[in-house]
């Protein structure tokens, strides 16, 4: 429980950060919340040489709407966003997403970009991220690119962030009407991270068919995916309960689910269509209300 | 004096003890007596100092100059030390010494079969070196270090494979040293055996079998294991976590061959022990050499992960119950054959008592095994062996009600035994009907079937029910001393701890209602050898049996004494005098009355004042022997209301109602601590927690509170305590009995009865986890499409 010695730093500005990163190049984390970070320090499982602490830089922290597309600065928390009126009214898959997040230590500490960044199997937000086909601004000394969630995720603690850059923003469209959403998940007894976490995304046409139809899944696999098999069953198909059973059995299709203590191959991929099913009824009763 | 062999009992161990027969010792209060201060809502006397942060723990304690001691521990399950070069480690700016089997005095340990340090290590955690550093960071950073080589030697994980003719032997030679039996302790399993049960199950309409799995529990104090060493001269002061200052003393005095009066152990506060912390330790031992051969204190803690490698566990248990009735639910013979995981060293893992002694069975026959393993050394964990074995048997009982057509409550009072039919001998008090009803009436037990109408799409409701035993007589050795002063206050000495049972408060509460005092009035010292007199271990649920009739009698000495005093004053006989309220009154005329804080100013101190000899009044007292001719016990039954998705397998436990008995009721408010703490506990261990040993390397996989899951706020149900308050004047003077175990006990089968109840299949492993339930869902979809087992003709 005692950390391996190291340096810290706490730059005031992205520019300053983006050096300080530049210079200490892999030897340096970047601390943006810690609520991964430093348990995984003090168990002596990371060991970094320098700290980069992201917490005092201004400007990181925002939530916003431009022309129906919103934009959320990486050191936003959690509670930020599961507060939000702005989000809660024009995307409420991430506040709901938010919500589920560890307890109300974490989510008043734990970010956005350092949840991404970190990029656990079991994390809530890739489900949702998936979901809202959102993209990730990656900013570096060189200028910045934008990757799609779908992307971003590379593999179990692994995304497409390269030597240098830092996680600085993520944007994705607000919802259009007629669209509901909802996340569902099956928590893990003691951390409450998701053995299984399903973000449904739905549009109905006029005739109450599926326009749209998205499905983000995480803690099933090694990284978070996109439910295609799912998907394809409902796209233009009038959606109900019977439906959704059906196309949810498909839930973990290409995938191979992992197998640990808590949950085995077997029992994931069982729960992994028993909640994209639930997630998938609550966002088409929501879908509904709107009318 | 006289002297008498009386039984005393702890954690399921019996052992005869001498103990002289107190002459003055006051009568049992009368069941009906009207008191003033027992009984009451007392709020715990520490609470402030506990919630305001005040209260020092083991932890807490920092000296100045103090140096920081870290382990290295075995890596492996069986191994035997080929090399060890500590001199990269020694290096280390900051590093004072490390100590080693090469450096260290020749202590034995574990029964005389290991040392302090040895070279052969027989699990995971096992102790093969300690650092002393300046700071807890170097002392951290030295044990990658430390270079030892090993000789891995075949090793089992478990008592089923541990008792094959092929396993590993743990322990080389003796007359253990035999196929099959090599590593079972003592050679063979203790047996126990009443009437005759194959008779008894050819008198039975029905039979059943099933073999139940419980798994390792670690204790999970919150407070981990911890100790803090200083000398000045020739004189050791020891804070220590621990449940036993004065046996940790004694302990401490014969391994460092000191004298027992220079050595003082501390622990006044304690963040949980459960029976992990009842004796002394190795750390304890290695602070205490580290502190006198460098000079300087020494803190030892350690972390989550050593806790639960190496700081004991409730053994697994694989328990086969075998069981009779006839068709009107009479139980005509039960067997039960338990093999018990104990580690790698000698402990108990024993679980027959419940179903030798709770039910009215005339057959009854028990084969229990204790096998080495090569894992951590198992602990008593709050009611060892009670636990596991209830979980086991409450189920048979259902099961066995369900073919009869009985409801389970029904079943058991059938069942009910008025006798100890281990001992042949009558209860002293026994108020488990009372406990039935009252809890049953409290839950809705009878109106149960409109709440499963709450079922709602997946989740279903269940109900259940379990009984609890525990032997909670305590008994000597305990001491106590009352001092009362000159303003009528009075100071009180115990033996024994305060382990966070409130313990303090109840005996506050003891000596205020026989001196008579508002408990305002009083203060009292647990917990420190320097200051109290001897009290034993406070474990077994034996510290406030113990220690109560200890400080009453006390209490009684200096209340003669005042009442001499009063009598005087009053121009009264002394025996016409009592006490109530700050009073001394006139018993026959009540309204002749002087407070005591003025009979006592007589005792002011001056410089030639009368003929005064007296500046404060002392009583001794101490605890007498158990009764001979009846068994005493404490009592209880819960009542559990479950919710269960069958779609994900997870229980969700809603209410428990539990109703317990355990003599005269103290306090209300800290009798239902004690209850909900057990019952959280329970919940634990019926849903969550195990240990998980990889078979590949011996290792635990889940030695952190991330994956080895205890309840937390969000788990815990709605908890009902029903107070049964049954004075037991046989049992001691202050009519009590322990609850410290009880309250766990039945919480595990009541939970598991309710889940049964739910989905009409049952889960024979614990912890119910929600892939366990689903696998049990799914048996029992084939299972239902077979003929029904166990049937006779």
């Amino acid at each position: 429980m005692i950390p391996a010695s190291f340096e810290y730093f706490a730059p005031r500005s992205l520019e300053e950060a983006l050096q300080l990163l530049a210079h200490h190049g892999t030897e340096a984390k970047l601390l943006a919340g810690g609520h991964s970070l430093l348990p995984m320090m003090k168990l002596r499982l990371a060991t970094p040489r320098t700290l980069i602490d992201l917490g005092r830089i201004r400007g990181l922290s925002y939530i916003r709407e431009d022309g129906g597309r919103i934009s959320i600065g990486a050191m936003t928390t959690h509670a930020e966003v599961e507060s939000s009126e702005l989000l809660r009214r024009r995307a409420p898959l991430l506040p709901e997403t938010a919500a589920e997040i560890g307890d109300v230590q974490v989510r008043n500490r734990g970010t956005l970009g350092g949840s991404l960044a970190h990029a656990d199997p079991a994390a809530d937000y890739p489900a949702a991220l998936l979901a809202l086909d959102a993209e990730c601004v990656l900013t570096s000394q060189k200028g910045t690119r934008t990757v799609v969630a779908k992307d971003f995720f590379v593999d179990m603690l692994t995304t497409a962030l390269q030597a240098g850059e830092i996680l600085t923003e993520v944007r994705f469209a607000a919802d259009s009407p007629r669209t509901g959403s909802a996340y569902r998940k099956l928590h893990h007894p003691a951390s409450g991270f998701a053995i299984v976490g399903v973000a449904a995304r739905l549009t109905l046409d006029a005739t109450g068919k599926g326009s749209a139809v998205s499905v983000g899944i995480t803690g099933v696999a090694p990284k978070p995916y996109r439910a295609t098999g799912v998907e394809r069953g409902l796209l233009g198909q009038t959606l109900d309960a019977k439906r959704i059973a059906e196309a949810s059995a498909q839930a973990t299709r290409g995938v191979e689910p992992l197998s640990d203590l808590q949950a085995s191959a077997r029992y994931r991929a069982a729960m992994a269509a028993v909640f994209t099913r639930r997630a998938l009824a609550a966002a088409l009763g929501r879908a509904q209300k709107q009318g | 004096m006289a002297k008498v062999l009386t039984r005393v009992e702890l954690n399921g161990v019996v052992n005869d003890v001498w103990v002289e027969v107190p002459e003055n010792e006051p009568a049992a209060w009368p069941k009906q007596a009207e008191l003033a201060v027992l009984g009451k809502p007392l709020p715990r006397v520490d609470g402030p100092d506990k919630v305001s942060g005040r209260a020092k723990y083991t932890h807490d304690v920092n000296l100045s100059h103090m140096l920081w001691m870290k382990f290295f521990r075995s890596p492996y399950p069986h191994a035997r030390i080929t090399s060890l070069d500590t001199s990269r480690a020694e290096a280390l700016p900051g590093v004072k010494r490390v100590y080693t089997y090469e450096n260290t005095p020749d202590i034995s340990w574990y029964a005389n079969r290991s040392k302090l340090f040895d070279t052969t290590l027989r699990f995971v955690g096992d102790e093969v070196a300690a650092v002393v550093a300046v700071d807890e960071h170097i002392a951290a950073d030295a044990l990658p270090l430390i270079d030892v080589e090993y000789e891995e030697m075949p090793y089992v994980l478990d008592a089923e494979t541990a008792l094959s003719p092929d396993a590993p032997a743990i322990h080389e030679g003796g007359p253990q040293d035999a196929p099959g039996a090599r590593n079972l302790q003592g050679g063979r399993p203790s047996l126990y055996t009443r009437g005759d049960v194959e008779k008894g199950f050819a008198e039975a309409d029905f039979v059943i079998e099933h073999t139940f799995r419980s798994p390792c529990q670690v204790h999970a104090c919150l407070e981990t294991h911890c100790s803090v060493a200083a000398w000045q001269g020739d004189k050791l002061t020891v804070w220590d976590s621990t449940q036993a200052v004065h046996p940790v003393r004694e302990s401490l005095a014969q391994i460092l061959n000191i004298p027992i009066a220079n050595i003082r152990v501390i622990c006044l506060y304690s963040g949980g022990g459960f029976g992990s912390k009842l004796w002394i330790n190795k750390y304890t031992v290695l602070a205490a050499l580290a502190a006198r051969d460098l000079g300087r204190p020494v803190k030892v803690t350690l972390d989550r992960e050593e806790d639960a490698l190496a700081m004991g566990n409730r053994p697994a248990n694989v328990m086969t119950i075998r069981a009779g009735c006839k068709r009107d639910g009479t139980l005509t013979a039960l067997t039960l054959k338990n093999i018990g995981s104990v580690g790698a060293y000698n402990a108990g893992a024993g679980v027959g008592t419940p179903l030798r002694e709770v039910y009215r069975c005339p057959n009854v026959s028990t084969e229990e095994s204790n096998v080495y393993i090569n894992a951590d050394v198992a602990r008593p964990h709050r009611a060892p062996g009670h636990v596991q074995g209830t979980w086991g048997l409450e189920q048979v009982l259902d099961i066995l009600a369900e073919k009869c057509g009985l409801d389970p409550l029904d079943f058991r009072l059938r069942n009910y035994s008025d006798t100890d039919q281990v001992r042949n001998l009558p209860y002293s008090t026994k108020g488990l009907r009372e406990a039935y009803e009252k809890g049953a009436e409290k839950f809705g037990w009878r109106d149960r079937t409109a709440r499963q109408a709450l079922s709602r799409g997946p989740k279903k409701r269940g109900f259940g029910l379990a009984t609890q035993i525990w032997g909670g007589a305590g008994g000597p050795p305990g001491y106590a001393v009352v001092n009362l002063y000159s303003d009528g206050t009075a100071a009180v000495f115990s033996g024994g701890q305060d382990i966070g049972s409130a313990t303090r408060t109840s005996m506050l509460q003891v000596a205020a209602e026989e001196l008579g005092l508002p408990a305002d009035k009083l203060s009292i010292v647990m917990g420190d050898t320097q200051g109290t007199p001897y009290g034993f271990v406070s474990g077994g649920s034996r510290t406030t049996p113990s220690q109560a009739p200890a400080v009453r009698m006390a209490a009684a000495e200096v209340k003669g004494q005042l009442l001499e005093l009063a009598g005087k004053q009053m121009n009264l006989p002394a025996q016409r005098l009592s006490t109530r309220e700050g009073y001394v009154f006139d018993t026959q005329n009540p309204s002749t009355r002087k407070p005591i804080a003025e009979v006592t100013k007589e005792l002011q101190f001056g410089f030639g004042t009368g003929d005064r000899v007296q500046n404060m009044l002392i009583g001794k007292g101490w605890r007498g022997p158990n009764p001979a001719d009846v068994s005493v016990n404490s009592w209880g039954a819960q009542f559990a209301e479950v919710e269960v998705d069958i779609e994900t397998g997870e229980i969700r436990v809603l209410r428990i109602v539990a109703a317990h008995e355990a003599g005269r009721l103290v306090n209300p408010l800290t009798a239902s601590s004690q209850i909900e703490g057990g019952v959280i506990q329970g919940l634990g261990f019926a849903l969550f927690e195990e240990r998980v040993l990889n078979n590949a390397s011996g290792r635990m996989v889940n030695a952190n509170l991330h994956d080895y899951k205890i309840p937390t706020m969000k788990d815990i149900p709605e908890i009902e305590s029903v107070l049964i308050d049954l004075p037991d004047a046989r049992a001691n003077s202050v009519g009590v009995k322990g609850l410290g175990e009880p309250p766990i006990i039945p919480t595990p089968g009541a939970i598991a009865n309710a889940v049964a109840d739910a989905l009409g299949v049952r889960v024979f492993e614990t912890p119910m986890t929600p892939q366990r339930v689903l696998e049990a869902l799914e048996k029992g979809l084939v299972l239902r499409a077979q003929p029904e087992e166990g049937r006779r003709a």
